[in-house]
């Protein structure tokens, strides 16, 4: 009897020197990253109250968002189309898939998004978390699937350290990827721009760049107000249409008739980068898109009641034109592209 | 060896023993349903623009029509029984109770429910489409749906909705055979399953409702019911007429925006009209 309660006692001992040798306990430690919100910024969205951005969680969402793994041939990551340079949004017309394939419409920079209250521009997600499947599935963009994606990672010894940091273990799941990746854009946020600095630091605007203001007040203010430089509303402001039977507008969600072809208003922040303009790259450039505005837009039912006001157009002479671009110049957040 | 024979024999005896048992008195058995998709009382025939063996149909606006795809998924069966218990199958999951009905395929057609308990039954109740709190395209919790509905010659996703398509019609219209393209889907947002919190888009789902002209008995038989659903109410249905390329519908809808009308046409308004174009061509027991 003597016997074997020793060698119980051994046992345990033994054992417990084992577990402690293998694995050292894990000490999950990700804090919180506290959002700046810049000065008369709108709310957060919602949805970060149950995805706040950690430490890690963001870390991981930013080597996700660079890993061309998420598309079904290695070839394009999120920021292929979303590259910092461009206010993470790009240069092409239209956005550029996996095989040179293209998408209905212009690529929208990611900037500022945990005070967006709709995605895309049609609005059709209310939540980052649900929009990150969305690219990874869409044939003319990634053309892959969620658990494609979780196998091609799920043994990258640096994803396993990540996710474990990030999550508290080690494995892959479709949820943390989309809680990562949002909670990395919930970060990206551009408020340093010289018209900050003027409103902030007593920087001062030029001549052109403060008449450029005045008229903006003026001819534009009504659709791009708030710090965000849009008010969020959706509009149909007479562009030229995309002829793609996928294409309605804020209709293509809602189904109502009086949404077709209305877009969310774009921010205005560092437009300077993100041309070309329009939900199907109709424009150019800035000037392209006040030319057209002053010219005449497309009317339609539910073209914006404030265009409606004034014959289909605002009318801007060629010194309000250079002006207003001036301005819109000023939006410009050089730290934010990295330029 | 003698002992060896014993228990054959007892295995033997085990066997027969239970076979007989199963035979006389089964506790479940099958529902085998059957979808006979047509354009009011013929059978849908697939063509391309220039097909000579395609079913044409004219709609009440005389506008003829045919299709050259046709696919529609079917989810949240439920089976009621005579005395008004209702047997759900597999209703929240879709990899064992949701199925891709297509028209070019034929064994889609036959769908068996498996396992129903012995009874009569004078009701069948199904989902077009899949309900909000399952339309997630969650590859990892049904991933034999999501391949089968993703697949190259299925294509039964609505990426941007983060969905699945509901239905999904191409098909010719008019005698010119202009194109005609008409896929369904939901596009809410909110809780999923919570319409409290839907706070935007358009939910394509119908539940459909069907009562059996002569009760279905599982019992030592699988009953089989032949569901007709008739494509004639696309264009001429009870809750919408509609004139392709007229004012009130444009041939080609690929977003929420008139789809609505084709929706309720085909599965019903959800009020005043349960079945849309669904209703039951036989029972055999």
């Amino acid at each position: 009897m003597k016997k074997i309660v020793f060698l119980t006692a051994l046992f345990c001992t033994l054992y417990a020197c084992k577990r402690d040798d293998i694995a050292a306990p894990f000490k999950f430690d990700n804090p919180e990253i506290s959002l700046k919100i810049p000065e008369g910024f709108p709310t957060l969205n919602n949805a970060i109250e149950n995805n706040k951005p950690t430490k890690y969680g963001v870390q991981l969402g930013e080597k996700l968002f660079h890993d061309t793994r998420l598309s079904a041939n290695n070839t394009v990551s999120c920021a292929s189309c979303h590259k910092q340079g461009n206010a993470f949004a790009d240069n092409n017309i239209q956005a550029l898939g996996i095989e040179g394939r293209v998408g209905l419409r212009n690529v929208p920079p990611i900037q500022n998004m945990a005070f967006m209250k709709f995605y895309n521009w049609d609005g059709a997600k209310l939540a980052l978390e649900n929009q990150v499947l969305v690219p990874i599935i869409t044939h003319e963009e990634m053309n892959s699937s969620i658990l494609e994606v979780v196998d091609k990672i799920k043994n990258d010894s640096e994803y396993k350290v990540l996710f474990k940091k990030a999550f508290g273990d080690d494995a892959v799941k479709q949820e943390r990827i989309y809680r990562s990746i949002a909670q990395y854009e919930y970060t990206l946020i551009s408020a340093n721009s010289k018209y900050d600095r003027v409103k902030l630091k007593g920087e001062q605007f030029t001549e052109s760049e403060a008449r450029g203001y005045q008229a903006f007040k003026v001819k534009c203010e009504s659709c791009h107000s708030t710090e965000l430089f849009t008010d969020q509303s959706f509009r149909n402001v007479g562009f030229p249409l995309n002829p793609s039977t996928e294409e309605a507008g804020r209709a293509r969600v809602s189904g109502a008739e009086a949404d077709f072809m209305r877009f969310r208003v774009p921010s205005l922040r560092n437009a300077e980068y993100t041309a070309p303009y329009g939900s199907f790259g109709q424009f150019a450039t800035l000037m392209d898109v006040l030319d057209y505005f002053d010219k005449s837009v497309l009317d339609a039912d539910n073209l914006d009641p404030i265009l409606k006001q004034n014959g289909n157009r605002i009318p801007l002479s060629a010194q309000e034109k250079q002006d207003i671009i001036s301005f819109i110049k000023t939006l410009s957040d050089k730290d934010f592209v990295g330029r | 060896m003698n002992t060896l024979k014993k228990y054959s024999f007892l295995i033997l005896a085990l066997s027969v023993f239970v076979s007989c048992k199963k035979d006389k008195d089964p506790v479940a058995n099958n529902i085998n349903l059957h979808f006979n998709n047509t354009f009011k009382d013929k059978t849908i025939v697939l063509g391309d623009a220039a097909s000579s063996t395609a079913t044409v149909n004219a709609s009440a606006n005389g506008q003829v029509h045919h299709f050259s795809e046709l696919k529609y998924v079917i989810s949240n069966i439920r089976v009621i029984k005579a005395d008004g218990t209702a047997i759900p199958y597999n209703i929240n999951n879709l990899d064992e109770g949701a199925t891709v009905i297509n028209q070019a395929k034929a064994q889609s057609l036959d769908y068996v429910l498996g396992n129903i308990p012995v009874g009569e039954y004078k009701q069948i109740k199904f989902g077009l489409g899949v309900k909000a709190d399952l339309n997630t395209l969650n590859e990892a919790k049904f991933p034999k749906f999501y391949a089968a509905a993703g697949a190259n010659d299925t294509k039964m996703m609505w990426e941007w909705g983060a969905g699945y398509r509901f239905t999904k019609i191409e098909g010719f219209y008019d005698t010119d055979n202009k194109t005609l393209s008409i896929h369904t889907g939901s596009t809410v947002e909110g809780t999923n399953g919570d319409e409290a919190t839907y706070t935007q888009g358009v939910d394509a789902y119908r539940d459909i409702t069907l009562s059996l002209p002569k009760l279905a008995v599982v019992g030592k038989n699988a009953p089989k019911i032949t569901i007709k659903a008739d494509f004639d109410k696309l264009l001429s249905g009870k809750t919408n007429t509609i004139a392709l390329g007229g004012d009130n519908a444009v041939p080609s809808v690929h977003t929420a925006v008139n789809m609505v009308k084709y929706v309720d046409n085909l599965g019903g308004n959800g009020t005043s009209d349960l079945s849309g174009m669904f209703s039951i061509a036989s029972v055999k027991n």
